[in-house]
């Protein structure tokens, strides 16, 4: 092979390189569709948390939706607490927003608007940008509220509270 | 439990808690994991392609393996640690999946298997050192050896994508759900 050759070779595989560079970079972004996910319809929870699962590629909050007496959770007919989940970015990321294992215990009352699953299943996508406020301890908002009216609660994510479209457009 | 409170234990130390707050820990750690993941299934399958007699078949069995069988522990010593770390930052959702378990057994079988290799086959290795074809028990070892490994891998891929949804509330959590 000449040194032409060569040149030329080493120039293709650099731009192979940079190429896929910049293939990666946008994934980072969204690395999957939301095909799974109602985009159009919004859900706006407020609930107690019951569960952080800090997965490496999306972070899942378990939580119990409150009735809207804000007094208790929603109930199945066997009277446990019917539980939610929302996702969200991975576990780093969302931790850098302050959103962990650690700033969301157990019990926490937080606010959060999703776009659900076209299964059926109790979970969704965490609407973002939008969002997600987290009340004062053991201090959940008034009648039919979210913690966004609550004195002292904690604002995690840019934008306004995601406003809920319960039904399909 | 005593299992369970000893996941919570792994979970909440600090190098978990790096793995899951750093943006750059996920990544590195698991690169270096397929690296090394790399290395030990490549490495061992030299030695096992030797072992059926299908390659290096003019080269000594011992010398392949000696040669080989250097990287493949120093790969698998690095494959442990880094996969020691993803585990611990988020033990138990990855002790619960069935994926992740499997993977553990087929990861026992490739060890027992080399254990029975090495302490029953390999004994007798100065009569068929230099044969182009080793016994059949030799064969056998190389060939599930390879089934193991191949098992590993596509069940390590599978636990990324089958850990679901799981509503259920722990039940050593005291949660106030009234107010």
């Amino acid at each position: 092979m000449n040194t032409t050759m060569q040149r030329k070779l080493v120039k293709g595989a650099a731009a192979a390189v940079i190429a896929a560079g910049i293939a990666m970079a946008a994934p980072a972004i969204a690395h999957h569709s939301f095909a799974l996910y109602n985009m159009e319809q919004t859900l706006t929870f407020t609930g107690v948390v019951t569960r952080v699962n800090p997965d490496a590629n999306h972070l899942q909050i378990f939580f119990a939706p409150m009735n809207d007496e804000r007094k208790n959770v929603q109930r199945g007919e066997d009277g446990k607490p019917l539980v939610w989940a929302v996702e969200m970015t991975g576990s780093a990321q969302a931790a850098a927003d302050g959103i962990s294992v650690g700033t969301f215990p157990p019990g926490t009352i937080f606010t959060v608007g999703m776009h659900p699953l076209r299964s059926g299943e109790k979970a969704g996508a965490r609407v973002n940008p939008g969002a997600i406020y987290k009340c004062p301890e053991k201090k959940p908002p008034a009648a039919g509220k979210h913690c966004d009216s609550v004195d002292g609660s904690v604002t995690i994510g840019g934008g306004q509270l995601p406003v809920a479209a319960p039904t399909a457009r | 439990m005593e299992l369970m409170s000893l996941l919570q234990d792994l979970q909440a130390s600090a190098p978990a808690e790096w793995m899951r707050t750093s943006v750059k820990a996920m990544p590195l750690v698991e690169g270096t994991h397929v690296l090394a993941a790399a290395t030990v299934f490549g490495t061992i399958l030299i030695v096992d392609l030797r072992l059926l007699g299908l390659r290096d078949v003019r080269r000594a069995f011992t010398r392949v393996s000696d040669e080989m069988l250097r990287l493949t522990w120093g790969a698998f010593g690095l494959a442990v640690v880094t996969g020691a770390l993803m585990f611990a930052a988020n033990a138990g959702t990855y002790y619960g999946n069935t994926a992740f378990r499997l993977k553990m057994l087929a990861l026992l079988a490739a060890g027992l298997n080399m254990a029975i290799f090495q302490h029953r086959t390999l004994r007798g290795v100065a009569a068929w050192d230099v044969n182009a074809t080793p016994p059949r028990a030799a064969r056998v070892a190389g060939l599930l050896s390879i089934l193991f490994w191949l098992s590993v891998i596509f069940l390590a891929r599978w636990i990324g994508f089958t850990k679901g949804y799981d509503f259920a509330v722990p039940d050593d959590a005291e949660i106030n759900f009234q107010f």
